[in-house]
């Protein structure tokens, strides 16, 4: 594995029960780049995205981030690799009962202890100006619509500074304007800051709009991976399904 | 819950190593204080309008009931001492406990379910925070402190509701109703029966915060997580209590009423 490899799975498979959800996945991400994850509901998609972070573990290969094998690290090391991951739900999990600044400051107050209140209070006012929700601070999540708290969401995964971010269906349940706000935000983070972003998504404009490299899951395999190009020539029926909706 | 014994046994396997769990993690460190106290205001402090209003009827009512009986048999001036018996020693304690498995149990197991079907749980095992430790451990040891605190208060306002009913009656004043209900309990009669609700909290706490935390089912499973929460804590705590009585017989055989 190269240095400048930011993610690796090596044969990953994953099942639930007698469900198999991935079978002999390989692939990588290159440091700083972007890669969408399409294929269709049940694919296997967000599995992929919370194995990368250990939500799940693997039945079977390697997953390796900054090429550290995240898949048998103890506990007080995978706090160490996830300090350098967020992760955007498809719901955004915002905390009900905190308010959108105490959302943002929870995993700052739990990975930066010593950070003083009012450090944590300008980083948080500063997250949230870049997501325009200042004014929102005070907020609680069930007074936000769709789209502002996929904004929160994204400011709460980008509050340590990652350098991994991984998005689970960025513009499900929004409105194109909204869904395109959101896209705006992802390409800003991976123009400006350099982040490495593992994008899942249905929408294959979004995908285009966004990704330097497309991976295509169906039926928990790997079906297809590379540049939009590249997929042109693929085979594959699901892929090739995908890339004429590009 | 299960359709086959084998289904049963595995859920009965997984309820109690989520038991063990929740009490192994609460006598280890870190504790989490501040989520502890949340809890203790949410399931002790909001649920004292409940008890209250449940203790002064059910003392009204008992005492309605008695009197007849008791009069009967020419045993008016017993019925104080028959309330403060029958509230110490079995109202007071089962009652408190399928009330908060009502209240408490549902509202747990529909708050987590939840926050599971919305991915908040996720996101705090995300930052390699104790979403185990944070939510379950705290309303489990919530449960346990709570549970014996609101009994003493449903004995005391089923006392008061008895006084009324008996005050409207018969014309008793407070100071004797008072002498009379407290002549024939001895400590053991209340304080056994009272910390054996910290057994009714530990099931409610365990029950709901199970089928809140391990469901993943939408808001299908935030509905039936409520419903089984409430179902089955309370028929544990119904059980339970018949363990429970003939344990305080077995160490207290003088005591027994």
């Amino acid at each position: 594995m190269s240095e400048a490899t930011a993610v690796e799975f090596k044969n990953v498979s994953k099942s639930f029960g007698d469900r198999k959800v991935l079978q002999d996945v390989s692939f990588q991400i290159e440091d700083g780049k972007a890669l969408c994850i399409l294929g269709r509901s049940g694919t296997g998609k967000s599995v992929t995205l919370k194995l990368m972070i250990r939500l799940l573990t693997p039945d079977v290969g390697s997953i390796s981030i900054e090429s550290e094998d995240i898949a048998h690290l103890p506990e007080k090391e995978l706090s160490r690799v996830r300090r350098k991951i967020g992760f955007l739900f498809q719901s955004a999990a915002l905390f009900d009962s905190f308010t959108v600044a105490d959302n943002l400051a929870v995993p700052l107050r739990h990975f930066e202890k010593t950070m003083s209140p009012k450090d944590v209070q300008h980083t948080v006012e500063e997250l949230l100006g870049q997501v325009g929700l200042v004014k929102d601070r005070d907020k609680l999540p069930g007074e936000l619509s769709g789209g502002m708290r996929k904004r929160v969401g994204l400011a709460r995964a980008l509050i340590l500074n990652p350098t991994l971010l991984l998005v689970d269906e960025p513009s499900s349940g929004l409105d194109p304007i909204t869904a395109g706000e959101i896209d705006a935000l992802l390409l800003k983070v991976k123009q400006e800051r350099h982040t490495t972003l593992v994008i899942v998504t249905h929408d294959v404009r979004e995908a285009r709009k966004i990704a330097d490299t497309l991976a295509v899951l169906d039926q928990g395999c790997l079906v297809g991976y590379g540049t939009l190009e590249e997929l042109k020539s693929s085979e594959n029926e699901v892929v090739r399904q995908l890339i004429w909706e590009c | 819950m299960s359709s086959t014994p084998a289904d049963f046994f595995s859920f009965v396997g997984s309820l109690s190593r989520f038991g063990v769990k929740s009490l192994v993690s609460a006598v280890t460190p870190p504790y989490e204080w501040q989520f502890f106290l949340v809890q203790i205001e949410d399931i002790g402090w909001r649920s004292l309008p409940l008890i209250a209003a449940a203790g002064l009827a059910l003392g009204v009512v008992t005492a309605l009931h008695t009197r007849g009986t008791l009069i009967s048999f020419g045993a008016e001036a017993l019925i104080p001492s028959l309330q403060s018996a029958s509230f110490f020693n079995e109202l007071g304690p089962l009652v408190t406990g399928l009330l908060i498995s009502g209240r408490v149990g549902a509202g747990i197991g529909a708050e987590l379910s939840n926050m599971r079907g919305t991915e908040q749980i996720d996101a705090i095992d995300a930052m390699s925070a104790d979403s185990f430790r944070g939510l379950v451990v705290t309303r489990v040891v919530a449960c346990i402190v709570v549970l014996p605190m609101l009994t003493v208060f449903m004995d005391l306002t089923g006392l008061i509701g008895g006084f009324f009913s008996e005050h409207m009656a018969s014309h008793i004043s407070l100071q004797l109703y008072i002498h009379r209900a407290f002549s024939t309990v001895s400590w053991v009669n209340f304080i056994a029966p009272t910390l054996k609700t910290c057994v009714f909290g530990f099931i409610i706490g365990v029950v709901s915060s199970f089928y809140g935390y391990t469901t993943d089912e939408g808001s299908a499973g935030v509905r039936r997580a409520a419903t089984s929460s409430v179902v089955l804590s309370s028929l544990l705590v119904i059980i339970s209590d018949v363990f429970l009585v003939k344990l305080i017989f077995f160490f207290f055989p003088g005591k027994a009423l």
